[in-house]
């Protein structure tokens, strides 16, 4: 086997994810290595594998047949074997082979164990922004948050949605919240499969704070009928009205600190 | 009202690749919404890429690692810091900094650097410093300066 | 997910084993699989000169360009080749930067490309 090494790496950080780390040259030679790093693997019932190939030189179609041969095993299983880190001319030639068509490939490990969690452990993942309190500010940030739900494969309606919830929160944040040097606009944003979460926090402007509170007060105990809380009548509170029209849940609170907005809107409705 | 540069911005993500496309758009924007031209925006979107990408695949390798951008945005440059937790192994950590300082070893040649130093050599191209410090707990912070070609706000 | 790149391709008459590949959107480090796996695959299928039209690719990083890189070798191994036309300016510079303009065969316009190959 020469200088190749197989690393059988366990689950890493609470994640259902085993990485098995190989160095050198994967040729024929290997495979007695590989197929007991393998059996472990099935014996311990430890259903996903990311083979890390950073460090692999050669890699040849004796081993992919393998390592092919066990991805059917852990797949039975409701498992999966992934390749992470390959070179260029080692994809180049899996590609050749057809192996990409079964393998999904990675760019590296950690893509590889993020993707298993995001659909296979639901987790959740936050980004967290502050910016200047000023209107200008406010389209790159609601493309930001469009392109996250794109990026997280909610629909281009769903992601159209979340960009119109963030514009009028954040519009409202920076129309009555305090400006000027050191007045940011707090942004939070966690998302996982099935809904996206939203909080935005700013210092509010103290001589609004009554009026506001009126207004979101009636807002949110209004009924929901299309159009009636954003006749044309009504000057003020269409964003929150419409905020409310596109979102499940949705939760303003007033304190000396500031205004906290939360917004809850669930994927696909 | 609208305050006067320097405009501060902070942002904080998960060290998943999928956040670098709407990130290094983001901050392309926000330069763009302070009449910074579209040059340099799209050159400014460039380093913000490289760097994002190497944090997160050299220094983002446990499930709940996040990088952390802030960007100030003056009315002649922008300074820009990224740091990672830098989990990573340490030997990437210091082929990083190799591949910054422009002396890739030949190991590390034959070990693939070449997509870093590809992207590292871009970003040095494309700023006027660019500063790496790996701090005791291997927190890894990237600072970049790129100053503004035109002084004028045109676009 | 990856950032949004797609890839029309037609086959360009009287060329023998030519195609044009137009790249549409940004091409960086999520789509790269995308991409390798479509071009290497006109290549394994006897295109092997390939002309990437760039009139609507936005945008490419470092994982980009080493997978266009890529590309040319893979062509050129095969007696084929990898042309370039329409890059717009920010990516013309990206390619300048490091040094690869004297690695890719880079045309202003597309027919220009074309005839080339005849």
């Amino acid at each position: 086997m020469g200088s190749t090494t197989i690393d059988f790496v366990s689950a890493q950080n609470g994640s259902g994810a085993t990485v098995v780390r190989v160095c050198g040259e994967l040729a024929v030679d290997t495979i007695p290595k590989i197929s007991e790093t393998f059996d472990t693997i099935l014996d311990k019932h430890l259903p996903f594998v990311v083979v890390d190939m950073m460090g692999v030189s050669l890699f040849s179609s004796s081993v992919l047949g393998h390592l092919m041969g066990y991805r059917e095993k852990l797949v039975s299983k409701d498992g999966d074997l992934v390749l992470a880190g390959l070179s260029l001319e080692i994809k180049s030639e899996l590609n050749l082979l057809g192996a990409n068509r079964v393998f999904k490939i990675y760019n590296d490990v950690q893509s590889a164990i993020n993707s298993y969690r995001w659909d296979r452990e639901h987790i959740s993942q936050s980004l967290s922004l502050s910016f200047p309190s000023e209107l200008r500010f406010v389209p790159a940030v609601r493309q930001l948050a469009s392109r996250v739900a794109r990026q997280k494969n909610y629909g281009s309606r769903d992601s159209f949605r979340i960009e119109t919830i963030v514009d009028e929160v954040c519009n409202n944040a920076v129309e009555h919240g305090k400006s000027g040097r050191g007045k940011d606009v707090a942004l939070n944003l966690t998302i996982d499969r099935e809904k996206i979460e939203l909080q935005v926090v700013n210092e509010t402007d103290p001589d609004k704070v009554a009026v506001l509170k009126e207004l979101s007060t009636s807002i949110l105990k209004a009924p929901e009928k299309p159009g009636s809380a954003v006749g044309t009548d009504r000057k003020r509170g269409r964003g929150l009205a419409l905020i409310k029209m596109l979102s499940n849940d949705l939760r303003i609170d007033f304190s000396e600190e500031g205004t906290s907005v939360h917004v809850t809107r669930r994927r696909g409705e | 009202m609208e305050s006067t540069f320097p405009y501060s911005v902070r942002l904080k993500f998960p060290g998943d690749l999928d956040y670098i496309a709407p990130v290094r758009k983001f901050v392309a924007e926000m330069l763009q919404a302070v009449n910074f031209g579209p040059k340099f925006a799209y050159r400014s979107e460039i380093v913000v890429d490289e760097i994002c990408y190497n944090a997160i695949t050299f220094g983002c390798q446990s499930p709940d690692a996040t990088v952390e951008i802030e960007f100030s945005i003056h009315e002649d440059r922008m300074e820009l810091v990224i740091k990672d937790p830098g989990k990573g192994d340490r030997s990437n950590r210091e082929r990083l900094r190799h591949a910054v300082d422009g002396n890739l070893r030949e190991a590390d040649r034959k070990a693939g650097a070449k997509k870093e130093k590809l992207g590292l050599e871009i970003v040095k191209m494309l700023s006027e410093e660019l500063n790496f410090e790996i701090d005791n707990n291997n927190l890894t912070s990237v600072r970049v300066v790129r100053k503004r070609e035109e002084v004028s706000a045109k676009p | 997910m990856e950032s949004q790149i797609e890839l029309e391709h037609e086959q360009l008459k009287g060329v023998a084993n030519a195609i044009v590949v137009r790249f549409v959107g940004d091409l960086d480090a999520t789509n790269v699989e995308f991409v390798l796996e479509k071009v290497c695959n006109f290549i394994n299928e006897g295109h092997i000169h390939i002309i990437a039209d760039f009139k609507k690719l936005r945008y490419v990083n470092s994982t980009g360009l080493g997978v266009l890189l890529h590309f040319n070798k893979s062509a050129r191994e095969k007696g084929g080749s990898f042309k370039i036309a329409n890059v717009n300016e920010n990516v013309y510079e990206i390619i300048e930067i490091i040094g690869a303009t004297s690695l890719l065969e880079i045309y202003d316009e597309l027919d220009e490309a074309i005839e080339s190959l005849k």
